[in-house]
């Protein structure tokens, strides 16, 4: 994100905590902070998979009903075929890369 | 000796109590009942656990609290600043989803999360959210999420609708990655149960490898409900950021 955040209350009360926990003399906590990362990267690795099949067949259905109403019989079903395989390429591909299941292009984080 | 199997007789609905209003057919089902099963258990979990709010909390205290944190970390770190608001949402959504799972792996229960319905209907709630949110947020300028920057026109004429598409087919995704993981692993684990029921005094084999599978099942019944959230979490940062 490229704004500057405003210090939140999550942030807020993990500070005054950390405070507190210093001055009674307490370990300041620090779990849970890679085990984000690994879990993260699990669910990505479970989501791509019927990313990509789903696309194709939502997007060739799509089609199908396309050419019943409008009986355009066999064009909307042969581009929306070719549609839903990029999508689904696409969005398999933005999985991969880290930029979660977004739509539409965007600058990578950080720059 | 023949044993007839039936793997999937274990996801059929039926009426406990049959109500019929006009036409329809409103029946408090099996799957009703483990949906109120699992809301009412929520409640109890996190008003009971919460009451007395002790310094010091007890296991249940910890555990309610600890679902809290957990869902609003997800929300403060995957859906971005501003996302606040939504948290009660997505905390309801993944409190449910993980109840349902794990209501399904326990013997003679049922599993409300294989119906693709259900799941259908909870992925629905997602999208319309999300997009009436970015609607309302941005106004028409929510549609240049689907126009990619510095592209020549021609090419949008291609991205634009490839852009389209993949927006429109987040709630099947949404449902079916539920639903089918469900499907799946319950199916697997009543034919092999089947096979244990067949096979005699080799039976052991099965079950051992219906342990392993329950094992598995428990893992991805909390992650599918951490995968249903987080992208619940992800789908609202793109409405409430656009680039």
């Amino acid at each position: 994100m490229s704004e500057d955040r405003p210090p939140d209350a999550f942030r807020r009360l993990s500070a005054e905590l950390d405070k507190a926990r210093a001055r009674d003399g307490v370990e300041p906590f620090a779990g849970g902070g890679d085990s984000g990362g690994q879990q993260q990267a699990m669910g990505i690795g479970f989501r791509i998979g019927i990313e990509f099949v789903v696309a194709i067949v939502v997007a060739t259905g799509l089609g199908w009903a396309i050419d019943r109403v409008l009986g355009t019989r066999p064009f909307g079903i042969i581009i929306l075929f070719f549609l839903g395989v990029a999508a689904g390429m696409l969005s398999v591909y933005r999985a991969i890369t880290g930029q979660g299941a977004a739509v539409g292009f965007r600058r990578p984080p950080g720059k | 000796m023949a044993l007839e199997l039936h793997p999937l007789e274990q996801f059929k609905i039926e009426p406990l109590i049959p109500i019929h209003i006009g036409g329809l057919d409103v029946s408090y089902t099996n799957a009703a009942l483990f949906m109120t099963v699992a809301v009412l258990l929520i409640t109890a979990l996190l008003v009971l656990g919460t009451r007395r709010g002790a310094l010091v909390p007890s296991r249940w205290q910890s555990v309610a609290e600890m679902s809290y944190e957990f869902v609003a970390d997800m929300v403060e770190t995957n859906a971005g600043h501003g996302a606040e608001p939504y948290f009660p949402f997505v905390f309801t959504l993944f409190m449910f989803v993980l109840f349902a799972n794990f209501l399904g792996l326990i013997p003679y229960s049922y599993t409300v999360t294989s119906q693709i319905i259900v799941t259908f209907a909870l992925a629905a709630a997602v999208f319309i959210g999300v997009t009436i949110i970015g609607l309302v947020k941005h106004g028409a300028h929510f549609s240049r999420l689907f126009v990619p920057e510095g592209v020549p026109i021609i090419l949008l004429l291609l991205l634009v609708p490839i852009e389209l598409l993949s927006y429109c087919i987040r709630p099947f995704t949404l449902s079916i990655r539920l639903f089918a993981n469900m499907l799946a692993g319950h199916t697997m684990l009543a034919i092999f149960g089947g096979f244990a029921a067949s096979v005699g005094l080799l039976a052991i084999f099965p079950v051992a490898l219906d342990v392993a599978i329950f094992a598995l099942e428990v893992l991805v019944a909390a992650l599918q409900a951490y995968v249903f959230a987080i992208l619940t979490c992800l789908y609202l940062r793109d409405a409430l950021h656009l680039h």
